[in-house]
């Protein structure tokens, strides 16, 4: 059996007001690429700070490579949160020396894009780049088990393809991953997904497992204001896709009830996004 | 009578930002700015305004007070609430405070019942709904949004587009950069931005209908054709000649359309 | 531990205000210390309005000056000199200015030693009778409070906005510069100027501080000085990034001002070298309007030249501040094309 390279039980997390995370149990065994979706506020940063020991669940337990979390897990871990984590008044090459150094590692070669930037200023490089920079040093000590926080926001899909195939090259290694997103194609390719709303997971498995018995009504409305006003009324949340009107996890009863008869309606299964926009609004 | 771009170049700390770009934005439109990063999205977006002077090239645009602009993510005055944000462009545009259309604003974005709550307590999505709405308060002639969706869950995006559109509705022309490609689908007109030029600019299905060559998808990553991972699988592209032999042809998406010039450039240089 | 180091090195290296901060400021206080810091009073100007006493043979420390004015309170007032000597029946009477609490104190050291070796002569403490130093001391808080909300608090102000991307916004809207300019100062200035007040009330109230002379004249003395500490606010605005960057600027201009201006240290005290540093700052003039109005009641021609210099400093820097800030909010303004009707 793989080994088990993170474990949460249940762990939750309120603060005065707010229960930011509320009992979510997740698992990441190694060469895994685990997704975490959902929206600002969801609670996948504050889910991730409790994973890497920064901050204390209220309740459950965290386990990292089989114990709790300490310095020496530390070592084995690579984060890149959200804000990359580079010193921006550094070059490129300065901090990938000061996290190898902290690691107590060579510093990783520079190559493809980065190659001839290693004395660039981070503060002066396009976000791509700098995405790019963060990589390599969160990757600079081969870690175990890498938590990444929205790695890809901000980069064109040039960029965003070759830092997934940084990722996936990272999990055939035999790491374990852990990524945030929120692009859908990015969530195609993890092994599991887990979908977090107002801090609950509320789907978890793999995309077919989530897609199963998902159905969206798509609906083609002469006149679409017209039909979009009606469903807004009804709060039933449309998403106009050119000419159609699709309606993810509504039923053709209901959609009929609202349109009437005249529009046409057919029943598709749900696009991952459109499975989770339903599973999400269940909460 | 459209606004826009005749032949802008743009320089930005010495380097050129955009060159030699035309870009029309119609009054009732949705007008769709799409790009890799540095593509010259945010640049466009802050010419357009005025915040940047071209240095070649016209800029067509109205008066400062028919125009409605939102920056990337900035957008509202964190400690002031929903209601004072509104306020306060209402203020500065010489409008009645609390008027009907800051009411019909409020219903149309959900935000009615988080009237009071400050901007900084709002969700990502709520909060850049706020932004769409104060960019809208004025029936601006021209509205320009930088990148208004980013970072947002699905469901907000698609709020957001339709407030768009429903800001179009009102005779508003309307500009918005976005790097979720496939969402300029949703734009009557798009402009495709490729290293500060503009690789192509129609609607959603011409461009698609300029791509070069022939697009495939394979389950392995082809040993000499240009490809790219999309979800479990490979794009594979052939610019002229025929595809792979395990590769099944596929018609291409806006995506496909950007990240194939992204990559054609690459090899170029 | 050691990566640690070499990194924050490598980033103070690159960061010349902090570095400037490192250097600069123990330069300035070494000087200060060294030159400024004194007490010690060297000349003591005194007027004879009625002509010197023959053959009198005056300590070196007494300096005594010509002066056109016949009264001993409009010479004090006016601040031709130190201390006055006339008669007073069979003997002297000096009159003291006690605004001038250092000289002041002085004064009374060698007239009492000189009374005691003979020489009939008894000391009159004018405009502060108590030497107190609270009495000398508040009006220069006051500016200082000015100064601290002007400078420090308007810059931060400025900044933020800057720094959470809402400037470009505001620069996009119907607004003129000026606008957004004065509708961002004006609330400082408000506030600084009800700061001072209770500085001033409090002063009364606490430590007795007298209010001799007139509102108005504190009031303009105020209102120049406000638009001088503004003008720095925003000044130091544009050329900072962020808070913490604006704070160090501040910091910079308020320090030497404190010691050097004569709020502390009386600037006839500092070594020349020095002293020409304090004739720069705004608030040695301020200082110089409010304790002449407050203790001396001192006319508008006695502080003339102070006003007149914060007059002019005023000008250059919130000229400076406006002209910068206009161009930080719309750079293609000036450039920009005919707008589509």
């Amino acid at each position: 059996m793989t080994e088990r390279l993170a474990e949460t039980s249940v762990i939750s997390k309120r603060f005065v007001d707010n229960l930011a995370v509320d009992g979510v149990s997740i698992s990441i065994s190694a060469g895994e690429i685990v997704g975490l979706v959902g929206a600002n506020g969801a609670g996948k940063t504050t889910f991730i700070r409790m994973l890497l020991g920064l901050l204390r669940p209220d309740q459950g337990q965290v386990m990292l490579f089989g114990q709790a979390p300490t310095r020496a897990t530390r070592r084995r871990i690579g984060y890149m949160p959200q804000s990359m984590g580079l010193y921006e008044d550094l070059t490129v090459a300065e901090n990938l020396d000061f996290t190898a150094r902290v690691f107590g590692v060579e510093p990783p070669p520079l190559d493809g894009d980065l190659a001839s930037l290693g004395d660039s200023l981070v503060a002066d490089l396009p976000l791509g780049l700098r995405r790019r920079a963060g990589f390599v040093a969160a990757l600079s000590h081969r870690p175990d088990l890498l938590v990444l926080d929205e790695p890809t926001s901000g980069v064109g899909p040039l960029g965003r393809a070759e830092l997934w195939e940084t990722i996936h090259d990272a999990a055939d290694a035999g790491a374990g991953v852990l990524v945030t997103t929120h692009h859908m194609d990015e969530a195609e390719q993890c092994d599991r997904l887990v979908l977090l709303s107002a801090g609950r997971a509320v789907a978890m498995g793999t995309v077919d497992e989530i897609l199963a018995g998902q159905v969206t009504i798509e609906a083609t409305p002469a006149d679409a204001a017209a039909a979009l006003a009606l469903l807004e009324t009804a709060r039933l949340p449309a998403l106009p896709t050119g000419a159609h009107l699709r309606l993810p996890g509504a039923s053709i009863a209901s959609v009929r009830s609202i349109l009437g008869e005249e529009v046409p309606l057919t029943e598709s299964d749900s696009s991952l996004e459109e499975a989770f926009m339903t599973l999400a609004r269940d909460v | 009578m459209s606004f826009g771009f005749a032949g802008v170049s743009v320089e930005l700390g010495g380097k050129t930002a955009i060159e030699g770009v035309d870009l029309d934005v119609e009054p009732g439109v949705v007008t769709a700015v799409i790009g890799a990063d540095a593509a010259g999205k945010t640049t466009t977006s802050r010419t357009l305004v005025g915040l940047l002077s071209p240095s070649t090239g016209t800029v067509r645009r109205p008066k400062a007070d028919a125009i409605g602009y939102q920056p990337e993510a900035a957008g509202t005055w964190r400690d002031l609430t929903v209601s004072e944000n509104l306020s306060f462009v209402a203020r500065v545009h010489g409008l009645a405070v609390g008027s009907d259309r800051h009411r019909e604003l409020l219903e149309v974005t959900g935000l009615g019942p988080a009237a009071d709550r400050l901007a900084d307590d709002l969700s990502g999505g709520m909060r850049q709904k706020l932004a769409v709405a104060m960019a809208m308060l004025p029936r601006p002639e021209l509205t320009v949004l930088d990148e208004p969706t980013t970072g947002l869950d699905p469901m907000s995006r698609a709020e957001v587009w339709r407030l768009l559109a429903r800001a179009a509705g009102e005779g508003t022309a309307v500009l918005a950069t976005t790097s979720y490609l496939n969402e300029a689908e949703r734009a009557s007109h798009v402009v495709v931005l490729d290293n500060g030029r503009v690789l192509a600019a129609g609607t959603a299905d011409s461009i698609r209908a300029s791509f070069r060559g022939s697009l495939g998808v394979s389950a392995t990553r082809p040993v000499s054709a240009p490809a790219w991972r999309r979800g479990n699988v490979w794009r594979v592209w052939a610019p002229d000649g025929p595809l792979p032999s395990d590769a099944t042809a596929v018609a291409p998406d806006l995506e496909d359309v950007v990240t194939a010039a992204a990559f054609a450039r690459r090899e170029a240089s | 531990m050691w990566a640690m180091v070499i990194k924050e090195v490598r980033q103070v290296r690159r960061d010349r205000r902090t570095l400037a901060m490192m250097i600069v400021m123990p330069i300035m206080l070494l000087v200060v210390f060294g030159y400024a810091a004194s007490f010690d009073v060297t000349t003591i100007k005194v007027a004879f309005p009625e002509g010197a006493p023959a053959g009198a043979s005056l300590p070196d420390v007494l300096e005594p000056v010509e002066t056109s004015r016949t009264d001993p309170v409009d010479i004090l007032r006016f601040g031709d000199a130190d201390v006055v000597v006339v008669t007073d029946g069979p003997g002297l009477v000096a009159a003291i200015d006690g605004s001038q609490l250092f000289t002041a104190r002085a004064a009374v050291q060698v007239l009492t030693s000189a009374a005691a070796q003979g020489v009939p002569v008894t000391t009159d403490v004018l405009f502060n009778p108590e030497l107190d130093t609270s009495a000398v001391l508040v009006p220069g808080l006051a500016g200082l409070v000015l100064l601290f909300v002007g400078s420090l608090i308007t810059s931060l102000g400025v900044v933020r906005e800057r720094q959470a991307g809402t400037l470009e916004q505001l620069a996009v809207m119907p607004l003129r510069p000026r606008d957004v300019f004065v509708g961002k100062i004006a609330p400082y200035f408000v506030v600084a100027a009800i700061d001072m007040v209770i500085v001033l009330i409090v002063g009364w109230l606490l430590f007795d501080v007298p209010f001799a002379g007139s509102i108005w004249l504190l009031a303009l003395g105020a209102v120049l000085f406000l638009f001088v500490t503004l003008g720095t606010g925003v000044l130091i605005s544009t050329v900072s990034a962020n808070q913490g960057q604006a704070i160090q600027l501040a910091i910079m201009t308020l320090l030497p001002q404190v010691l050097l201006s004569g709020l502390i240290f009386p600037l006839e005290s500092m070594a020349a070298g020095v002293r020409w540093i304090g004739y720069l700052l705004p608030l040695t003039y301020f200082n110089q309007i409010a304790r002449g109005v407050m203790l001396r009641d001192a006319p508008f021609e006695a502080i003339a030249l102070p006003f007149a210099l914060l007059a002019v400093l005023g000008l250059v820097v919130f000229g400076l501040a406006v002209l910068r800030f206009r161009a930080d909010l719309a750079p293609s303004r000036a450039h920009d094309m005919q707008p589509v009707a």
